[in-house]
């Protein structure tokens, strides 16, 4: 059973919760627009002998212009001429998704980004040496900060980001995903405990656990001293990866 | 050429001219005439074509001048209006048939081209013209001919209907009971035109006591006239102010003419009369209020049983929404489960989500959502319809615009009447057998929407299946159906309550210790 734990509801997430109302629109409102038209087109189709293609035609040419929409995402501010082709614009420019993670990203920008600060040992290594590493998120602001949380207040106070905003936000992989990390995990736990006895292994063990805590806590260690073969890499290449539909597994 | 081909089905082909510069300006005055036709078409505003009386002294060709050059055009209704000029000030024997015969030459001219030239009409100064033509004790032919050219004059652009401001009190004259029939009749069409235009000319009419003549013009049982006040009326008290609503469901006799021509007017009168509900019950609460408590309730429905005519179909359907919407007392009192009335009411509706017509589907929904809104018996009583199949197969296929209608009918019908503050309470049977049917996917789908008010009511119902789906199936479902993805969307997202409602579902739903459970073996 999931653990869900029953909190006092009203106003806890702050969730508008679905609440049966009648809906009640004005005459003019564009709710009524398809109606109207037709009201008026039928009314001179006599008149004028309007074909039924006439009338098809006509009545999306009004219904388009009122339908025009852009890109809600942040930063893109995309024009989109109706409400179908947005799916199609999210999905060849917003779907940049990590190699190593399987995080989504709606640009390319940001997934270079994750793919730094998250991945990449050699990014984990100049922070600790105390360059200023995390970029701004915004394109075009070029400030850089020392640590994540310094950045994350930069957004806020600069950015007008909201203070629950969290770039680096804990991942949903899947099901297979979620399986085949505990295990690593439980496996890794009886592997330092199994050798925390032997002497010689030692050095060895404080290496591994070393570098296992400069990778973030739910990505998969990427390094082995020859106890198990991985395909992890240390340094992942800044690559991008589009793709149509939604991702189920960890990409290799 | 689409511009070209909408006009040109019965056109010959024009004489070529010289050279290609002709043909270029022929084809970007075929594209001005494409929007231009475009926007008169669905303008609220009717051209007069045909004679009031019906026998026209010319017949009515099909080719309506289309071939005409403009220039042409325009030619002869300056000399037109000139000679009308002359007429009126000819002093002498025959005075009347030289003034009539100008304005039916001027009345020709406005009414058989698929473009009157109205411009050039009021360039040339018809319209003050016309207003002498208007004087009291004028012979009858004149006033008829000459409202007609008012009526298509206003018929066109604003400013061309602007134009008539200084016709409208002797317009409005001319609508008493001491008028002859056609007279009235073609001034209250031109009045309807005026109307048509916008809030101020018809903020204007109402100011010179426009409604209560035309209103007493919809009383008579049938006739032409009949149908053209009601049109006018409805022109006239669209609002958005509400009074001119209010005061002609006050006129003595109005409501039960209403009734009476729902009841057993022809089609067409009907369609009119029915075009003025609308605007009554969207408009005033005095209006919807008295409806409700007459007929009309009983009578939309029988007649929206009965047609098949689409024109008359989109008013009624649209006038009982309009009462369920606004009125509580609908639901409550009258549209009670068990009643004969509201199985009939189901029956409609159940007529219209089946219909090909996009507007009938969309509104349909619309309504079944404002009942599934009351009472736990309402909800239950359109769960066991046979509105749910339908509404089912809608979700999957139809256009988005209805499918967000039938999203807010499956959703009002899984939760309870909210009382006080508190969250609302769930209708679990029905919420589980809802999902059950696979109505998940479309509302996860309405998520990935551009449209906030979708993506919105995508993730209210996602969060009803979260907390309520029993045996905390209810992230499972969502996560098999691509739940998790479209809501981890609105990280990116400009709008901050959306992004803090599917941030705080996927926080709270799908935290850490999400699925750690599954390894437990």
């Amino acid at each position: 059973m999931a653990m869900v734990v029953d909190v006092d509801a009203k106003g806890e997430l702050g969730f508008p919760y679905w609440t049966p109302v009648r809906r009640r629109f004005s005459p003019d409102s564009p709710f009524f627009s398809c109606g109207n038209i037709e009201r008026e087109l039928l009314a001179k189709q006599v008149a004028l002998d309007l074909t039924e293609d006439d009338k098809h035609q006509l009545q999306n040419l009004v219904d388009q212009d009122g339908r025009e929409v852009f890109c809600p995402i942040v930063g893109c501010g995309a024009h989109l001429t109706c409400l179908e082709n947005f799916e199609d614009h999210y999905n060849t420019r917003h779907t940049a998704s990590c190699s190593v993670c399987s995080r989504v990203y709606p640009t390319a920008r940001l997934l270079s980004i994750h793919v730094s600060e998250a991945h990449d040992s050699f990014f984990e290594a100049k922070v600790a040496r105390g360059y200023a590493m995390y970029e701004c998120l915004v394109e075009g602001c070029a400030l850089k900060f020392k640590n994540y949380k310094s950045r994350q207040q930069h957004l806020v106070d600069k950015h007008k980001f909201p203070s629950a905003f969290e770039f680096f936000k804990k991942a949903h992989p899947s099901k297979k995903a979620r399986q085949k990390h505990q295990r690593r995990l439980a496996i890794r736990k009886r592997e330092e405990t199994s050798t925390k006895m032997e002497v010689e292994g030692e050095t060895i063990d404080g290496l591994i656990s070393a570098v296992s805590r400069l990778s973030t806590s739910d990505s998969p260690p990427s390094v082995s001293f020859g106890r198990r073969h991985t395909r992890g890499l240390m340094f992942v290449p800044r690559t991008v990866q589009r793709e149509n539909s939604s991702h189920s597994g960890t990409k290799r | 050429m689409a511009e070209d081909g909408l006009a040109s089905h019965k056109r010959d082909p024009i004489k070529s001219s010289v050279g290609s510069v002709a043909a270029q300006k022929r084809r970007q005055n075929a594209v001005a005439v494409g929007k231009e036709r475009r926007e008169s078409l669905v303008r609220a505003k009717r051209l007069c074509r045909v004679g009031i009386s019906g026998d026209s002294d010319i017949p009515l060709d099909s080719d309506m001048m289309i071939d005409e050059e403009q220039s042409i055009l325009e030619a002869q209704t300056l000399s037109a209006v000139e000679e009308l000029k002359s007429a009126i000030a000819f002093q002498g024997k025959g005075a009347m048939q030289k003034k009539v015969g100008a304005l039916r030459e001027l009345r020709r001219l406005l009414s058989r081209s698929e473009f009157p030239p109205v411009e050039a009409a009021l360039k040339a100064g018809a319209v003050p013209l016309l207003v002498q033509c208007l004087s009291f004790g004028s012979p009858d032919e004149q006033l008829l001919e000459a409202a007609w050219c008012l009526t298509n004059i206003a018929a066109g652009k604003p400013e061309e209907t602007k134009a008539l401001l200084p016709a409208l009190p002797l317009l409005i004259a001319h609508l008493g009971e001491k008028s002859s029939l056609p007279v009235a009749e073609q001034c209250a069409w031109a009045l309807g035109n005026v109307a048509g235009e916008g809030e101020d000319l018809r903020n204007v009419l109402l100011a010179q006591g426009a409604l209560l003549p035309i209103a007493r013009m919809m009383l008579p049982n049938k006739g032409s006239t009949v149908r053209t006040a009601a049109w006018a009326l409805s022109n006239l008290i669209k609002g958005p102010d509400s009074k001119a609503a209010t005061e002609l469901i006050r006129v003595d006799g109005v409501l039960d003419a209403i009734c009476r021509h729902l009841r057993k007017a022809d089609e067409e009168l009907a369609t009119e009369v029915a075009w003025v509900v609308v605007y009554l019950s969207a408009l005033s609460n005095f209006a919807t209020n008295m409806l409700v408590k007459s007929d009309v309730l009983q009578l939309l429905i029988q007649r929206l049983a009965t047609s098949n005519s689409l024109q008359l179909l989109i008013p009624l359907l649209r006038s009982l929404g309009n009462l369920i919407a606004g009125d509580s007392h609908t639901i409550s009192a009258i549209l009670i489960p068990g009643r004969e009335i509201t199985d009939n009411i189901i029956e409609v509706l159940v007529k219209c989500l089946k219909s090909e017509h996009r507007v009938l589907k969309k509104e349909a929904a619309w309504v079944l959502s404002n009942i599934a809104a009351g009472s736990v018996e309402h909800k239950q009583f359109v769960y066991s319809s046979e509105a749910v199949p339908l509404l089912l197969r809608l979700l999957s296929t139809a256009p988005f615009d209805i499918r967000k209608e039938v999203a807010y009918v499956l959703g009002n019908l899984c939760v309870a009447p909210a009382e006080g503050n508190g969250k609302p309470d769930l209708i679990l049977e029905h919420l589980v057998p809802l999902v059950g049917r696979g109505c998940l996917p479309a509302f996860i789908d309405l998520v990935r929407s551009v449209d906030t008010e979708a993506a919105r009511l995508g993730l209210q119902f996602i969060e009803l299946v979260l907390r309520g789906m029993p045996n905390g199936e209810g992230p499972k479902l969502v996560e098999q159906e691509d739940g998790i993805e479209a809501m981890e969307r609105f990280q990116f997202h400009e709008n901050e309550d959306l992004r803090n409602m599917a941030n705080g579902l996927v926080d709270r739903y799908f935290g850490e210790d999400y699925g750690l459970d599954e390894l437990a073996d």
